[in-house]
């Protein structure tokens, strides 16, 4: 369903929403976007890339799966095991860059499947995405045509504005954001035809806009096969400062870790905590043999790409990047993706 | 003037005579102006070096790589790398060799002087660009860089765009090299430790909600760490596997290995890190400031860093990175030193 709300009812339908918490991208004091809570008025449009992408909230960086304690009584010990789950409050992400979302709709198939994971289902059903088509790209580095995704794509959202400079075309596309608009529907009304074709014109002009590209992503895909003892990983890696900037950032890495975090020795008492990972990382792969499977910075890179536009290929028919170009702006040494998969196209043929 | 051609030349024969192994420089970034750290090993290669106000990457770095790269070959080619460095990363080669991490046969120094000026803050460029992309920043001959962009070239005073640590700068022309391009032109900052003035002139529980809110935003992905060249250590505190596990290490001796530090991003946690690292760079830290360029959240590191400077300059009258010869900081004490009971 289609509709039309004016810019400067924006603030009304955030008010509107007071059962829910609010998040929207914000700019900080160094002049980046992050996301944060809002209030009803702090909705700012011409936000560019958030340095962290919305996973943070669907797939907190720490999760507690559950709390233990000790106990004792005389000689009679008794361990306490209470499991934990998110709270229960619902949730409307405002501003949600479509690459992002698209990031959502990858990690949704990643936490289901086989295993349903309770921890971020909870989160991701209690969470509305409220995206944003964009009109310009919102980094030098954007890239989302070449991952099939585009500038105004709807998987993973819920509601996908297009800024019509004094309004939005509110477009709802599942039930949770049919909820989010019905809370105050008296602001929306229906678009005029002259609304549809303007939506259709900044699309047009939104692809345009794009400067960076993959070519042919899906033979990049096939070709890394043949590239996995290519000596290319060595030297693209050389430059790698082996941090977790491009997965931490990347708003579809999803791998973690799990840890007892123990809080008091004596008593027992502590926590279980999912916290994130990365490939990136050597100590990933350490096995408690002190074999170390992936030793090399190349052999990170590596993985981190083959995981990205090959392992998952193989298993969901996707690419796991979104080319939202966060791993690109925010890499302290520019490693650069597109840079380093051409290579491998190159390499291939 | 620093010139690149001085140091195309040399890395150039140097190569063709084989006289380094590969020659750590600057190129240009993907994006067409920032420069990023290249590796050229072929003569003909060496035409991708640049130097421009966009160098900002302290190489050093890539020396520890270098070192462990060689501990694993069997029959290491022994041979230097070549390196270009600044005023500043020279200072880092000094501390490596005072602390005999690497030896001085290992590097060849190609050294350039940021004369007037120094590095760009990608940050204050772009604010002050405005939304205008650059494709090229220069030095101009008076105290000024030259941008160029899509609409015209714009001229900014060097003091306006310079990265924070190249206004405290003492000694922006390297103080070890092999060979040298550019002056030696003296500068001596105003303030050499302006940038900390405001945070000491808190009061306790202000510098706590103030170092609270920025360590709160860490998310510890250790680019702070894997970018400094003074993070050396084989084992980390921080790491979920700090210690060095062989094929005999026994399950209770893993078992048994404190764990310093959770994984989970918490305050508590967070200021562990960053007290641990400020503290392992007491005396050793040469503020070339790529911990604070290198995170993403943006958070203030140099001063805690460069707080640490200060008190080894005032209690101990000591200056990191000048002098290969004079012991570690932290490893020696002298009779003057102000503490009594050491005595």
């Amino acid at each position: 369903m289609e509709k039309i709300l004016l810019k400067k009812a924006l603030p009304q339908w955030v008010k509107a929403l007071a059962s829910y918490t609010v998040y929207s991208p914000k700019k900080d004091k160094e002049e980046s976007w992050n996301y944060a809570e809002i209030d009803h008025e702090d909705f700012d449009p011409n936000f560019l890339n958030t340095t962290l992408p919305p996973k943070k909230i669907l797939f907190p960086q720490k999760e507690i799966f559950l709390e233990f304690s000790k106990t004792a009584e005389g000689s009679q010990e008794t361990l306490e095991v209470k499991e934990v789950l998110p709270e229960k409050k619902a949730a409307v992400i405002f501003g949600v860059r479509p690459c992002d979302a698209r990031a959502a709709w990858l990690l949704d198939k990643v936490f289901s499947g086989e295993f349903t994971d309770p921890y971020y289902w909870i989160r991701r059903n209690q969470t509305t995405l409220v995206g944003l088509a964009c009109d310009a790209p919102p980094s030098e580095n954007c890239f989302c045509l070449s991952v099939e995704g585009s500038p105004f794509s709807e998987e993973g959202l819920d509601v996908l504005l297009t800024d019509l400079g004094d309004r939005y075309l509110v477009k709802s596309l599942t039930e949770k954001g049919e909820k989010l608009i019905q809370a105050a529907k008296h602001h929306f009304h229906d678009p005029k035809p002259e609304d549809r074709k303007k939506v259709k014109a900044i699309q047009a002009e939104s692809v345009k806009k794009i400067k960076r590209q993959l070519k042919d992503a899906r033979a990049v895909s096939s070709k890394l096969k043949g590239s996995f003892e290519s000596p290319l990983w060595d030297e693209e890696s050389m430059s790698c400062i082996r941090c977790g900037i491009c997965t931490y950032l990347c708003p579809s890495c999803h791998c973690f870790d799990i840890n007892d975090e123990v809080e008091s020795a004596s008593p027992l008492k502590g926590n279980r905590v999912r916290t994130w990972d990365t490939c990136q990382f050597p100590d990933f792969t350490m096995h408690s043999s002190g074999h170390n499977p992936r030793p090399e910075k190349a052999s990170r890179l590596r993985q981190r790409l083959f995981h990205k536009f090959q392992y998952f290929v193989e298993t969901y028919g996707q690419f796991q990047c979104v080319g939202c170009g966060r791993c690109i702006s925010l890499c302290p040494v520019g490693i650069d993706i597109i840079k380093v998969l051409d290579k491998v196209n190159k390499h291939g043929s | 003037m620093a010139k690149i051609e001085d140091l195309k030349e040399e890395a150039k024969k140097l190569l063709r005579e084989g006289k380094v192994k590969y020659i750590i420089g600057y190129g240009v970034g993907s994006n067409g102006w920032m420069a990023n750290p290249v590796f050229v090993k072929k003569p003909e290669d060496v035409d991708a070096l640049v130097w421009d106000p966009t160098c900002v990457h302290n190489l050093t770095r890539f020396l520890v790589d270098e070192k462990r790269r060689k501990g694993k070959e069997k029959q290491p080619d022994t041979r230097p790398v070549g390196i270009i460095v600044k005023g500043c990363d020279s200072r880092a080669i000094v501390v490596l060799l005072q602390e005999k991490f690497i030896d001085r046969k290992d590097v060849y120094i190609l050294g350039v002087s940021c004369e007037k000026a120094g590095v760009v803050d990608e940050k204050k460029l772009a604010k002050k660009l405005a939304g205008k992309k650059p494709s090229q920043i220069e030095l101009g001959d008076k105290d000024q860089f030259i941008i160029s962009t899509a609409e015209g070239k714009t001229e900014v005073p060097v003091a306006e765009i310079l990265a924070e640590r190249c206004l405290e700068c003492k000694a922006n022309f390297p103080v070890i090299f092999d060979l040298m391009s550019g002056d030696k032109t003296k500068r001596t900052p105003e303030k050499p430790f302006g940038s900390i003035e405001q945070t000491e002139a808190l009061s306790p529980e202000e510098r706590w909600n103030f170092w609270k809110t920025e360590l709160d935003k860490c998310i510890r992905c250790y680019a702070c760490r894997s970018v400094c060249p003074m993070c050396y250590c084989d084992e980390c505190v921080v790491d979920s596997i700090n210690m060095a596990v062989a094929a005999d290490t026994t399950a209770e001796e893993k078992s048994e290995k404190i764990k310093w530090i959770q994984r989970s991003p918490e305050s508590s946690e967070n200021f562990v890190y960053h007290m641990v690292r400020a503290i392992h760079l007491g005396g050793r830290c040469i503020d070339c400031g790529e911990c604070e360029r290198a995170c993403p959240l943006d958070i203030p590191l140099r001063f805690l860093n460069k707080k640490l400077e200060k008190e080894a300059k005032e209690l101990f009258g000591y200056e990191v990175g000048f002098d290969v010869s004079q012991p570690a900081l932290i490893s020696c004490f002298k009779d003057s030193d102000p503490e009594d009971f050491i005595r």
